[in-house]
């Protein structure tokens, strides 16, 4: 009777208890969705007052809620303490009634538990061991598995290609070694042999193998569930090798994650002449019309995020351009659209966003282009931005408002105009704010493009006065570092490269070329060596560092030491940047000549002369090198050694901006519109 | 670099009026003082814990220690530091954390229950801890688990305390302070994952014996090894036993073994073998683990503050809204130099101590396979040192302690209470004990009915 | 059975000594004195995130908002106690800084007032500290009310703040004021 009396208080209390327990959660969870001391319905309602202090009603109103949310915090809180006291003392209660109830009815053993043989029991336990510690191996195992795609993807970004194939490479002799494993102790288990442990394999997952052979050769009635680890260990193989053969598949779709500074310009020679490069999975083929209903259409992977490709490498992996087109005809032309306003600066490419810039004396903008369909998806005019000036500055006509190139990251998009304008907006066009730097002086117009370092939007502002180089804070606009630069002024634009084993931003100023760490801005190394109007960028490739200047010279500096390793003055570029391959550093001038430099001695191995000034830049594409010249010609280079034109035509219209690229398509800005090239 | 300078933009005021700047204190509790208290209950509740175990092999003290421990160090003194947790500040003393002291309490904290266990065996878990206590007093059910289950989870304190041991060298963690499922529920309060994982096992030990204990505990894992070779250890009276096998099915963690023997299906050759493979296995196992934890060691460091900074940092794809370390860290003025220094240092040490943790996890993987490769035999029932927390429930069951004098119960054998039972009870074959035990449990199930 | 039980002395002996080394070595590191360690914010390190007011496992956190008056310049717009860009200097809700009301003031003398918190109220926000030294002498200022502390083995918010300004002092130093700085 009296145990029946415990189990009934324990089973009301209970009830109680979960009662109890259920309001407070509630209570915490309205508590913790609204904390009534931060609504955003008070902070509106503060804006609102500060809009119109004199509105009694809606100070009268605030103060209510401000009563009536802190009573509500206040008692919440107190309700939640006494709820805990109350379930703790239930608890206790529950704890006793129970304890009561069956110490009355105290368990006795069934007659027939107790037969449990020890020695199976713990060859089973030996085996849930085994399993267990299977499946950590196998966690880690795939974990290691896994880390070079991460790494990859970080290290591609960071522009080193060799730790990433190292990885590569472990792995796959990690997935060799555990098929070979696998069959193995396959062979092993017809065989019933027991010196497996004899191969010296480090593997883990061997070592466990072993153990599982071991218990196959001994015991043959607990053989039973021993295939189960066998299985796993398969099953951990497969995931492996699935891993790594998407890993390579996925190695030219994610090559938005490589700088093209790790793919070596391949060789064009296959690629060119036969139309056999077929288009990528994830590209319609050229059946799919443009005016298919836009959410359809893919999100390219390649991404050209700032001046001259991400980093400002000058590269891209893209895959399957056209060689020919035509504006009048539109062959292989997606679309071409008008850009309402005028300007220098080169489209950049992140997903389906076209960016680009145009600028005159009444308003300076920032377009976004849907790269399908070039319907023009929004424009962010750069207006409201205190200390903006409210006359234009002087710029000469073929430098602009809008010069400078604009840097994105797939998040946020940057621009910069001639009056010291930078706005930042999300890829929908929301304004996340705007800065004015001080209007640049400078004579021509600032033109130097900007630059993204994860959170940093980095900005070279070389005029005659204040020159120094900065980062702001990419979200909030805020300075993070900068420094002052004892340069004169200079129109080229900063790159992204390692240098001195570090994140570098690299600037082509009067007179130096100086390495500045990324992260912070502190000054890496230092060459002195340019002089006049600096206009050209500098580029990368393979730890060495080329900058060239009209009137000045062609260095080759190694870029961990800041090394002069070669000068040569022979062709030498005015506003079109140079860009580099492992083996040679083509150079286009505002001459016409176009020249291949050997990139170890410096010599110009192959000249081609033109005869038609270039001021937009070289660029490697698809394997091969593309400029325009400023009359709108198009001319492509083989990338092999022998610097071959492969073939060049006119476009028709005049273009001094600088391609972009994503997959399989050519974004370029004549000096009126915007054109796709992509093969039909 | 912000605020270093304090600036007083407005001068301090001239009063006229004879004010006074009010005098403010602040007290500083008298935490010292409390936590010798700690030291000194800590003490005195093992030792009295050990005399009710060993001498008057008493369950009711026992669970009136589990009372005042839950009361004391749990809700008064919100179980904060724990010998479970001091492990982490041992360790991180000992990996010479630069400018970390170790207090001297928290070693006594950590030192006495081993030590204890040493003289005792696991007195401290019986009930001084507050969290095996909290669950050993709602403990009432004893679901049957099978041991081949329960000795391979047994394995998890070992990962646990190798990840804790790794975290807190390196200054990254105390993963055992921050998952610690009880502490939430003693401060009522706290992260509500947590709390949810604390009631959620709190209800579990209503019919398992101590899950946090068996499964989880770290420092359990340290006094099973150290008790193993206690001193004075739980044992059962074999005079005096009557293999009624009650005691068996009431402890709580399964640690009275049953009699076994002879029953092994395999000839000699064969186990020999096995034990001998798994001997030479276990160098592999550890060098293989401590080389797999190794090359993960760079996505373990990212525990760390400063190298979890530095990655955020260099992130490529910044996220909309930068976190607050990042902006914080560009605000205090920190040298991205001084920030790589102590990255790469971090990173070089997780290699390796990363290395060592899993040396840790293969060897006591390799030693669990080869002890559980042992054959033993026993011809009664017998208390696993390692594994009993002399929580002294099998005292309460145990029939013959019901007959009791104020005597002992080994001095009740010794002088010959029980002379009287023929010897063939005391010293039979295993089918005769459960035919007997069998009789035994009914007469016994008789007389509780009477009592 | 004889071998065992010598197999377990000897266990039994080689633990206490590894016991008695390890309580040697750690002995040496330990201190009484000045192991003896409570949190702390050093106010010149934090950067008033906010963290504290969410972070601690007490429900109202035990960082309180301090205030050093003889740092305090007595202004009657002072900057903690009132909303940025606040048009008229009275008690009503709308241009207090702090969301609990913790913060009242006491007319001394033309033109001075005293501020004083209510620790009880103040839930450690740092509104007002973020007031006061972007516009005011920095004399409010966050720090640990010990008596609140729980004295966590490793505190919950210092493992999240962004400045890493919350530390183990020794218990003699427990508080970081500005009082006599």
């Amino acid at each position: 009777m009296k145990k029946n009396i415990y189990r009934n208080i324990a089973l009301v209390t209970m009830a109680f208890a979960i009662a109890v327990a259920s309001m407070m959660a509630v209570s915490w969870w309205q508590m913790r969705r609204a904390t009534p001391l931060q609504t955003e319905v008070m902070e509106t309602l503060k804006q609102l007052g500060e809009a119109n202090p004199d509105n009694a009603v809606l100070s009268g109103q605030i103060r209510q809620l401000d009563l009536l949310s802190r009573k509500a915090f206040f008692t919440g809180e107190s309700q939640l303490k006494t709820g805990g006291w109350i379930l703790c003392a239930m608890a206790a209660v529950i704890a006793f009634c129970l304890r009561m109830y069956y110490s009355a009815a105290r368990q006795l053993p069934s007659k027939d538990l107790d037969t449990t043989d020890e020695w199976l029991t713990k060859s089973h336990a030996r085996r849930y061991l085994r399993i267990g510690a299977a499946c950590l191996v196998a966690v880690g195992l795939i974990a290691v598995a896994l880390g070079p795609i991460s790494k990859r993807s970080r290290v591609g970004q960071a522009g080193k290609s060799t730790s990433g194939q190292v990885n590569k490479s472990t792995s796959q002799q990690v997935n060799k070694s555990t098929s070979q494993q696998v069959n193995k102790s396959t062979s092993q288990q017809v065989n019933k042999s027991t010196d497996g442990a004899a191969s010296g394999e480090w593997s883990l997952l061997q070592l466990s193998r072993v153990a599982t052979e071991v218990e196959r050769s001994s015991t043959d009635g607990a053989a039973s569930g021993e295939w189960s680890l066998l299985q796993l260990s398969r099953v951990a193989t497969e995931v492996e090798r699935s891993s790594t053969s998407g890993q390579v598949n996925d190695t030219t779709q994610s090559a938005q994650a490589l700088l093209p500074e790790v793919l070596h310009a391949p060789e064009d020679s296959n690629t060119l002449n036969s139309p056999s490069v077929p288009d990528s999975p994830d590209n319609p083929g050229s059946s799919t019309a443009p005016e298919e209903p836009a959410d359809t259409l893919p999100i390219p992977k390649l991404t050209w995020n700032a001046f001259r490709g991400n980093g400002g490498s000058g590269r891209s992996s893209v895959r399957g351009l056209p060689t020919t087109w035509n504006l009048k005809s539109g062959k292989n032309v997606l679309w071409q659209k008008p850009i309402p306003r005028h300007g220098y600066s080169s489209p950049v490419v992140n997903g389906r966003n076209i960016f680009v810039t145009g600028a005159d004396a009444e308003g300076r903008e920032l377009y976004c282009f849907d790269l399908w369909t070039g319907e023009l998806r929004w424009t962010l005019r750069a207006t409201g931005i205190s200390g903006s000036p409210g006359e234009m500055p002087d710029v000469s006509a073929d430098t602009g408002l809008a010069a400078s190139t604009v840097a994105t990251n797939g998040k946020q998009v940057c621009a910069i105009f001639a009056t010291g304008d930078v706005i930042c907006a999300d890829m929908d066009g929301k304004r996340l704010w705007g800065k004015n730097l001080g209007v640049p002086d400078n004579h021509y117009g600032y033109a130097s493009s900007l630059l993204l370092y994860g959170s940093e939007l980095i900005i070279q502002y070389d005029n005659n006065v204040g020159a120094r180089l900065m980062a702001l804070s990419v979200t909030s606009g805020r300075e993070l570092w900068s420094r002052s630069r004892t340069d004169k002024i200079a129109w080229s634009s900063p790159i992204l490269t390692k240098a001195a084993g570090k994140q570098a931003v690299i600037v082509v100023g009067n007179p130096a070329v100086t390495a500045y760490q990324a992260s912070d801005g502190q000054e890496l190394w230092r060459v002195e060596c340019m002089s006049g109007e600096v206009g050209a960028s500098a580029c990368a490739s393979d730890g060495i560092v080329y900058a060239a200047s009209e009137y000045a010279t062609c260095v080759a500096i190694n870029a961990s030491d800041g090394e002069v390793l070669w000068q040569a003055d022979d062709c030498l570029p005015e506003c079109s940047s140079p860009v580099a391959t492992k083996s040679r550093l083509y150079v286009a001038t505002s001459y016409g000549a176009v020249c291949a430099y050997d990139a170890a001695s410096g010599k110009v191995v192959v000249q081609h002369e033109l005869t038609t000034p270039f001021y937009s830049s070289p660029v490697i594409a698809d394997g091969r090198v593309w400029l325009f010249s400023n009359s709108g010609k198009c001319y492509i280079f083989s990338t092999r050694d022998d610097f071959r034109l492969i073939t060049s035509f006119d476009t028709g219209e005049n273009t001094f901006a600088t391609p972009a690229f994503t997959d399989s398509m050519m974004i370029v800005r004549t000096d009126k519109s915007l054109y796709v090239v992509r093969k039909e | 670099m912000r605020n270093t300078v304090l600036v007083a933009r407005f001068p301090k005021p001239d009063f006229t009026s004879g004010y006074q700047y009010p005098d403010v204190l602040h007290r500083v509790p008298m935490e010292t003082f409390w936590s010798w208290v700690d030291v000194v209950l800590l003490v005195g509740m093992m030792g009295f814990v050990a005399w009710a175990v060993h001498r008057r092999r008493s369950r009711r003290a026992i669970l009136a220690v589990s009372i005042v421990s839950v009361l004391y160090f749990g809700f008064f003194r919100t179980g904060c530091v724990c010998s479970v947790g001091s492990i982490q500040n041992v360790v991180l003393a000992m990996a010479g954390g630069d400018g970390y002291r170790l207090p001297l309490v928290v070693l006594l904290m950590f030192l006495l229950p081993l030590v204890f266990a040493l003289l005792f065996g696991r007195v401290f878990c019986a009930g001084v801890c507050p969290i095996g206590a909290l669950q050993e007093l709602v403990n009432v059910r004893q679901w049957h688990i099978s041991r081949a289950v329960t000795s391979a989870l047994s394995f998890i304190p070992w990962v646990y305390l190798s990840f804790a041991i790794l975290y807190a060298a390196t200054r990254s963690q105390f993963i055992i302070c921050r998952f610690d499922p009880f502490v939430g529920i003693f401060r009522m309060g706290g992260d509500v994952g947590m709390l949810v994982f604390g009631v959620l096992l709190m209800v579990l030990s209503v019919f398992v014996g101590r899950p946090f204990c068996r499964f989880l505990c770290p420092y359990g894992a340290l006094l099973g090894i150290v008790s193993r070779v206690a001193v004075k250890r739980v044992k059962i009276t074999h005079r005096q036993c009557i293999n009624c096998r009650l005691c068996h099915h009431a402890c709580p963690v399964d640690a009275i073994r049953e009699p076994c023997g002879g029953k092994v299906a395999e000839s000699r050759t064969i186990g020999t073998r096995r034990v001998a493979l798994y001997l030479l296995l276990l160098p592999l196992l550890t060098v293989g683990a401590a080389l797999l934890l190794q090359s993960q060691s760079d996505t373990l460091s990212m525990a760390h503050r400063d190298v979890w900074l530095y990655t955020q940092l260099r992130s490529d794809n910044p996220p909309a809204v930068l976190p607050a370390e990042v902006e914080a860290f560009h605000e205090m003025g920190r040298s991205m130099d001084e920030l790589e220094a102590s990255v790469v240092s971090v990173k070089e040490s997780y290699r390796r101590l990363s290395a060592w943790a899993g040396a840790l996890m293969g060897f006591v993987l390799g030693c669990k396979l080869v002890r559980l490769s042992l054959k033993r035999t026993r011809k009664t029932y017998e208390v696993d040192p390692s594994t009993c927390v002399a929580c002294g429930k099998c005292f309460s069951y145990c029939p013959q302690a019901g007959r009791s004098t104020s005597q002992p119960m080994e001095q009740r054998a010794e002088n010959g209470v029980y002379s009287n039972y023929p010897e063939s009870r005391q010293r039979s074959s295993v089918a005769q004990h459960v035919n007997e035990s069998t009789r035994f449990i009914k007469n016994s199930q008789h007389e509780e009915k009477h009592l | 059975m004889e071998r065992r039980e010598f197999l377990r002395t000897c266990g039994t002996l080689i633990t206490g000594g590894g016991l008695a080394s390890l309580g040697g070595v750690l002995g040496s590191k330990a201190s009484a004195v000045e192991g003896e360690t409570m949190w702390q914010i050093d106010p010149e390190r934090c950067l008033q995130c906010g963290r504290c007011e969410t972070e601690c496992v007490m429900r109202v956190s035990a960082v309180k908002c301090f205030h050093a008056n003889q740092v305090c310049g007595y202004c009657d717009l002072c900057g903690g106690y009132y909303r940025e860009g606040v048009k008229e200097l009275n008690t009503a809700a709308e241009n207090l800084m702090c969301p609990t009301g913790a913060i009242t003031r006491r007319f001394v003398e033309e033109p001075y007032f005293e501020y004083t918190i209510d620790e009880d109220l103040c839930n450690g926000c740092g509104k007002c500290v973020k007031g006061c030294s972007s516009f005011g002498n920095g004399s409010l200022f966050l720090q640990i009310q010990q008596e609140r502390c729980l004295q966590c083995n490793e505190c919950s918010i210092a493992k999240v703040c962004v400045s890493g300004a919350i530390q183990r002092v020794p218990v003699g130093t427990a508080y970081k004021l500005k009082d006599h700085a």
